[in-house]
């Protein structure tokens, strides 16, 4: 009706979708950290024994290489991630690839993903873990907070 | 025709006045660039990068400038609010460009309130403005330390330890950006003569250039200049003087925050109490060298500033340390530059204005016949 | 009861008025220091330790304080160009040590020779202050950093050579921080230095402050002193009685400059060390706020402002980091001190100025 409700109402609408936006970064911006391992893991009293060698592609990009026993790792955005896994059983065998989707925890910073595990078709609590920072050494010196202004920085 | 004549040369003169510092700068980048030393692509690359990461937060300076405020030294608080905001998405793992518009998202009330507080403070201070916003960006500073070194971590929940101090609360004297380092620089990649061209970074520059120049013709664009040139005669033809210059501080406070974080995502890494410390300084010193002066900045001024003075700034060290053998010099050097430019065109705006103010008393004093105006 | 509440009403209105004319920011400052020389004993900070150290600061820094005070007067307002007085100090500190003086004559010689830089710097800085009258302020701050950032290049530069001050490998350019025993370290302080227990008082740096602080009163008082009180309260005026402005403006700026030099040299005496090249780059800032803090205004400042000011804003530097740190185990001192302080410059630059400009 009057010029001034008009405003508050384009405003409210402006904060509504910059709300909006925010909430689609927080969800669409996180990123995790995969890891990939290639180790044998014991589920439901079987074991899934390591292959010889495993590569993982990211986006068309080589991410990594694992013989046995080994562990890669990629920066990921998002909550969805395809990767495409080749994996070579033996040596001397071809190798056969796999397009892989799946959706990461949000919670998670740091996730490990057991390929062998996975590979198997194994259920989620199988092959995904957290990834835990081992905790910093104890004898880590207190930082010294510099609050100087005369530190000349480079543009 | 003589009085013609004699107005050339005037105008030739003023032109050169006018034009001083850029000179003067153009003369220091010829004399150190043969002496630096470095290659044509090492110096198109650095200043292209330059450009990018800084020309946003310049363009901040203008609208104030456009007010009658002068030169906004309170942009740092803008650069403040951009790295809290930083700060926050850094330990909630937002990465990418999603990271840097969430920042600026969750910045842009704290920059809202800080230019608001800003201009209040400002329109109390008239005639002094540009010392007050100076002095603002040391007292906000200080509240930003009691906010990042004591309350991150105890009050604000920081969960991770890269970023908080050992002893629990406070943030680390730099937080890595690793994961949003030159994420919008490299969105749309482009070689260009051996240097990365940060087209994206280019793109929003031009877009808020356009902005400046839309604004300029808004009507509270319009009422911003009369406000500038008199704050009397705005009065008086009925525009609200307070409201119009606490607007234009806000708004030069939001384009620093979302300036800060352009050129933090360049950088890729927060100094978290000194990034933004100099910040002002440089860049009024770099609009300042592109031929602006406290009450007339304009586009031009910015690009032809931010090129001019980060060619010395790139060259000057290098330069020092080939002339006396120290590569200290070069350092003091490009700070003692800065600084003298920002005197420099300060001492120049205020004699011309004292110029103008006295040829206003002569007249008066011819119009009236009495010498009482002439104060 | 009327007369109850005649009474009432005077006592509001007598603390209206003590808040009106001392401000509301100094008051908060003033009680907050209260507060902690009340806490210290509490928290377990020992009063007399504390109490000397306030007063040790104060013999430092009065000096570069009361500097403020004839650019105040004469309408120059807040001298934020101090640096550069502190230049010249600095330059008459290394070169009397360079000369090879040493002692508590060293200081002598450093002040003699300070002197003339002082002049000379504080003509010219003087000089361009008239050029740009309504502006001074920011300019002043300005000049302070191009001067200290120009310095910087000459530390390095100048052929220096005493051991005591060149880098010990280069054999050139002067050290960040130079120690002064030997030289004029507590030259001041020492004389009839005063000790009961843990109390101690730097009896000759307060004489020593008191002698300048009573002849810059002695001067205000004379007709030159009076006539540059005059072109700061109205300058029409001034001009119309036949005061010459600029020579006015001129001596205060000269004035003040040498007084930052005389200043500088005071404080390296107690602190003992000459700090160069970015170190006097705020120096002026806690002048400033401190003699704000005292009751000053940009355009009002007296001797007792001046003694105020040092006193609570020294008090405070000194004060809050033993007591915050006894109290929470957290060191807010520099952040409080830059609340503090910086308020205080802000508040004062948003009153607005009586007569003059």
């Amino acid at each position: 009706m009057s010029s001034g409700k008009k405003t508050i109402i384009i405003r409210m609408c402006l904060v509504l979708l910059l709300l909006v936006i925010a909430v689609i970064c927080f969800i669409t911006g996180r990123g995790h950290t995969v890891y990939f391992d290639n180790k044998a893991v014991d589920f439901s009293g079987e074991t899934y024994p390591a292959v010889y060698k495993i590569e993982v592609k990211v986006n068309g990009e080589k991410a990594a290489k694992l013989y046995e026993d080994e562990r890669g790792m990629a920066d990921t955005m998002g909550q969805s991630f395809s990767m495409v896994v080749e994996m070579t059983k033996e040596k001397g065998d071809e190798p056969t690839a796999h397009a892989v989707s799946l959706s990461l925890p949000y919670s998670m910073d740091g996730i490990i993903l057991n390929i062998p595990a996975m590979m198997a078709g194994l259920p989620p609590e199988a092959y995904l873990s957290e990834f835990v920072q081992a905790p910093e050494p104890e004898a880590e010196e207190s930082e010294e907070v510099v609050t100087d202004e005369f530190v000349m920085e480079d543009l | 025709m003589s009085v013609n004549k004699q107005k050339t040369a005037v105008n030739a003169a003023e032109l050169i006045r006018n034009n001083s510092v850029p000179i003067m700068f153009i003369i220091i980048c010829a004399v150190c660039i043969p002496l630096a030393g470095f290659s044509p692509s090492y110096l198109f690359n650095e200043i292209i990068t330059r450009i990018g990461r800084n020309t946003f937060l310049i363009l901040s300076l203008l609208i104030p400038v456009m007010a009658g405020m002068g030169l906004n030294f309170g942009m740092t608080l803008g650069a403040m609010a951009g790295e809290i905001g930083l700060i926050l998405v850094c330990d909630w793992q937002i990465v990418g460009i999603p990271a840097m518009i969430l920042a600026v998202i969750i910045s842009l009330p704290i920059a809202v309130g800080l230019g608001l507080f800003c201009g209040r403070i400002l329109n109390m201070a008239r005639g002094r403005e540009m010392i007050t916003s100076y002095i603002m960006s040391f007292f906000i500073n200080g509240i930003y330390q009691l906010v990042v070194l004591y309350m991150m971590g105890s009050i604000i929940p920081i969960k991770h330890s890269n970023i908080k101090l050992p002893r629990g609360y406070g943030i680390r004297n730099t937080v890595s950006l690793l994961r949003m380092r030159q994420k919008l620089d490299k969105l749309i990649p482009l070689k260009l003569f051996g240097a990365d061209i940060p087209v994206m970074t280019f793109i929003i520059i031009a877009i808020l250039c356009f902005f400046i120049i839309w604004f300029r013709k808004t009507k509270l664009g319009q009422d911003m200049r009369a406000v500038g040139q008199d704050m009397e005669v705005a009065k008086d033809s009925g525009i609200n003087v307070e409201r119009t210059r606490i607007i234009s501080i806000v708004i030069s406070t939001i384009l620093a925050d979302i300036g800060m974080v352009i050129y933090l995502q360049n950088m890729g890494n927060i100094a978290t109490y000194s990034s933004h410390s100099q910040i002002g300084m440089f860049c009024i010193a770099a609009l300042l060298v592109g031929g602006a002066s406290v009450d007339r900045a304009s586009i031009g001024n910015v690009f032809l500033g931010v090129t001019l003075f980060h060619m010395m700034f790139i060259v000057a060290p290098a330069a020092g340390a080939r002339i006396t053998g120290d590569s200290m010099i070069g350092e003091y050097f490009r700070v003692f530059v800065s600084y003298a430019v920002i005197t420099i065109a300060l001492v120049m705006y205020e004699t011309k204005k004292r110029r103008a103010r006295s040829r206003v008393g002569e007249q008066l004093k011819l119009e009236q016949g009495t010498g009482e105006e002439a104060a | 009861m009327n007369e109850n509440v005649t009474e009432n009403k005077s006592i509001k209105e007598r603390i209206d008025g003590l808040v009106k004319s001392f401000g509301l920011p100094r008051l908060i400052i003033a009680g907050f220091l209260l507060l902690l020389y009340i806490l210290a004993p509490i928290v377990g900070a020992d009063l007399p330790t504390q109490l000397t150290n306030t007063i040790n600061r104060f013999s430092w820094n009065a000096i570069m304080v009361l500097a403020m005070v004839p650019m105040v007067h004469s309408g120059c307002g807040l001298n934020f160009g101090l640096p550069l007085g502190i230049i010249s100090g600095l330059l008459g500190a290394t070169l009397s040590i360079e000369l090879g003086f040493t002692g508590g004559f060293s200081f002598v010689m450093a002040m003699l020779i300070a002197t003339p830089f002082a002049l000379v710097l504080g003509s010219v800085y003087g000089w361009l202050l008239n050029r740009i009258k309504g502006g001074e302020m920011m300019i002043a701050t300005y000049v302070g950093f191009s001067s200290v950032s120009f310095m910087c290049m000459m530390w390095l530069l100048l052929p220096y050579d005493s051991p005591n001050m060149v880098w010990g490998l280069a054999g050139k350019g002067l050290r960040t921080t130079i120690s002064l025993e030997g030289y004029y370290n507590q030259a001041l302080a020492r004389i009839l230095h005063i000790r009961l227990g843990n109390f101690e008082i730097p009896t000759g740096a307060l004489l020593f402050f008191a002698l300048f602080a009573f002849g810059m009163w002695a001067f205000l008082h004379t007709k030159t002193g009076t006539a540059m009180t005059a072109v700061g309260s109205n300058p029409v005026f001034a001009k119309a009685s036949g005061i010459n402005v600029d020579k006015m403006r001129l001596l205060s700026v000269v004035m003040s400059t040498w007084l930052a030099a005389i200043g500088i040299l005071v404080y390296e005496q107690g602190f003992g060390f000459i700090q160069l090249y970015m170190a006097p780059f705020y120096m002026a800032l806690p002048a400033v706020s401190a003699i704000l803090i005292g009751g000053a205004s940009v355009n009002k400042a007296s001797i007792a402002n001046v003694i105020i000011g040092t006193f609570l804003f020294q008090g405070i530097v000194t004060m809050t980091p033993t007591v915050m740190n006894n109290m929470v185990h957290m060191d807010m001192s520099e952040v409080v001190r830059i609340i503090a302080s910086q308020g205080m410059i802000l508040y004062a630059l948003t009153r607005k100025t009586e007569g003059g400009k």
